[in-house]
């Protein structure tokens, strides 16, 4: 019991502890606190599960697990270097022509478009964002790999294949399938997720920060390449890892179009797969306690810390971005 | 561009206005801010606006440089006159107008990047200057609004870094850099503290002997100090507009006595 203080006024008692829904803050802090807790119990169990089962295959095949092109379930050969490879293959043609498209369209939205068309192709990429994957799959297979097989590939070849070093890349059968067509599939399901990152960051610079370089006589594009840019960088880059660690993680849509071999060479329009389709692939046809089980348990842990470090970048960068 | 031409009515040499508005109306959408405005910026003088909030003294501002281009539904109709031309005219380049008609705003607006290269932004979208003349144009401007000595060992360090006042001298600096022949300035030293602010006053006086000065100020007296002429606005209306020894002692219209006295605003 406190003295009471005799140098103010009154005697306090308004101000004693209320008991008053004391209760109900007990149980709700309980079941926020559990339910925090709840999502690392999670974490860790999914690390767990992948660690201990792909334990087999990486101590069977040790280091060379991950440089080894082989995936031959006869005679138990396992490695993860073709699917890394079309995963990081697949992801970078996705970035190289997601992130100029969705800079094209946030620019245009922000600084060109009338409000009011902007509203609508604001909402259409959002929607795009929403499609499910599976519906990206199938419309790649059916619309997309034909066109690439009968248009693109053939005329890429005919233009490019000549060309000394980069000409390696666009050599071999037009397939439909491979490669190039996962890329532009992964390209156009993460456009939407860069491209929101940039529309926000975009808008929310000072209007007079814009008007002070338009006062100079700059032009639109002076001032998003000078100002807007440099001011937005870490954001702009934040966003870009967002898609990023969803290119790399994707499965249905690239298991559809990217022609599922265990191949790795030059030619971007071979066949080949990705951590996430092999998996899909093959998961079925593993028996429990398989080394092939293993195999592709141990895949997943190295997607997901591939996965990881792209996250934990995006996260640093879009921090770094919002306090400045 | 400072002609001179003899007025025979007057018997006296009459030099033209750097800028001269003729009849200006202003919407925001269907907001009719701005009504049958006619107003002369004269040459190598400081033109101050003053007014309560929202008379449309800031919406005449961002007119004169066609600011207000950036935002959709905002449209002027009428004359801004401006080296003989109507800069309001559809086939103005916006872009030349702006380098000529300078802009200086409420808040200090360093953009990310050096001090150097605060200053040789402007400097570089319209003129092609070789690395001495450039660190000489960015020298010369920054020795004008006195910054260099604080300034000259730190050229390289981020703009950001400076203080509010330094930043909005590094503001007319990078203004004043494109070479301009008018100053807009909206409330340039609202945000900033008394010293900085009569630094900035002291520099406008300097200004003026070069460039042509246009300021809305919330600040009577600032108005009183800098102002060669002085505009009252009241609800998107030119009430008068007259010298500043005379707006201040002996105002015309009611209107205007009654907001120098305080008696609202």
């Amino acid at each position: 019991m406190e003295l009471p203080s005799t140098i103010t006024a009154g005697d306090g008692a308004a101000m004693d502890k209320n008991t008053r829904g004391r209760f109900g803050d007990l149980v709700f802090g309980m079941i926020a606190r559990l339910a925090g807790w709840f999502i690392l119990l999670v974490m860790a169990g999914i690390v767990i599960v992948l660690a201990s089962g792909g334990w087999r295959a990486f101590s069977t095949f040790g280091p060379g697990f991950f440089t080894s092109t082989a995936w031959n379930p006869i005679s138990d050969h396992f490695g993860a270097a073709t699917s890394i490879f079309g995963t990081l293959v697949t992801t970078l043609i996705a970035l190289v022509f997601a992130v100029p498209f969705a800079f094209g369209v946030a620019f245009w939205l922000v600084e060109m478009a009338p409000p009011a068309l902007a509203r609508f192709i604001e909402t259409a990429v959002q929607l795009l964002a929403a499609v499910p994957s599976i519906i990206f799959g199938m419309w790649g297979f059916f619309i997309v790999v034909p066109f690439m097989a009968h248009y693109i590939e053939p005329m890429v070849t005919h233009y490019l294949g000549h060309v000394p070093a980069i000409g390696l890349l666009f050599r071999g059968a037009p397939y439909g399938t491979g490669l190039l067509t996962g890329g532009l599939i992964l390209a156009i399901m993460i456009t939407p997720f860069i491209c929101s990152v940039m529309t926000d960051v975009f808008v929310s610079i000072p209007a007079v920060l814009k008007e002070s370089a338009f006062g100079l006589g700059a032009t639109r594009w002076e001032v998003m390449r000078q100002v807007v840019l440099p001011w937005s960088r870490q954001a702009v880059m934040g966003g870009i890892m967002l898609g990023t660690g969803r290119a790399l993680g994707e499965t249905m849509a690239v298991t559809f179009v990217i022609g599922n071999s265990n191949r790795m060479g030059w030619s971007l329009f071979a066949p080949g797969n990705t951590i996430a389709s092999l998996i899909a692939l093959e998961f079925p046809e593993s028996s429990a306690g398989s080394l092939k089980l293993s195999a592709l348990l141990a895949l997943g842990a190295i997607l997901m810390i591939i996965s990881f470090i792209t996250l934990a970048c995006s996260r640093i960068f879009l921090q770094r971005g919002t306090s400045s | 561009m400072n002609k001179i031409i003899m007025d025979d009515t007057i018997g006296r040499d009459t030099v033209l206005p750097a800028l001269a508005i003729r009849n200006l109306n202003f919407w925001y959408g269907s907001n009719h801010a701005l009504k049958d405005i006619s107003l002369d910026f004269p040459i190598h003088q400081v033109t101050g606006m003053i007014g309560p909030s929202g008379c449309g003294k800031s919406t005449l501002l961002r007119i004169l440089n066609r600011m207000y281009d950036l935002y959709p539904g905002q449209r002027a109709t009428g004359e801004v006159l401006f080296d003989g031309r109507n800069i309001l005219s559809p086939g103005l380049d916006v872009n030349v107008l702006r380098s000529r008609i300078g802009m200086v705003f409420q808040k200090p607006t360093p953009f990310p990047m050096s001090i150097y290269d605060n200053i040789a932004f402007g400097v570089r979208l319209h003129e092609r200057l070789s690395r001495a003349d450039m660190d000489q144009r960015v020298e010369g401007v920054l020795r004008r609004v006195a910054l260099w000595n604080e300034v000259k060992d730190r050229l390289n360090a981020s703009a950001a870094a400076l203080s509010g006042g330094q930043q909005q001298r590094l503001c007319i600096a990078r203004t004043i850099a494109t070479r301009p022949e008018v100053i807009l300035l909206d409330e340039p030293t609202s945000a900033l503290d008394p010293i900085s602010t009569a630094r900035i006053e002291e520099l406008l006086d300097e200004l003026k002997q070069e460039f042509s000065i246009a300021i809305v100020t919330h600040n009577l007296q600032q108005a009183a100090r800098c102002a060669d002429r002085v505009a009252f606005f009241y609800m998107g209306e030119l009430v008068e507009v007259d010298t500043a020894d005379k707006m201040f002692t002996a105002p015309h219209a009611k209107r205007t006595q009654d907001y120098i006295t305080g008696r609202f605003g």
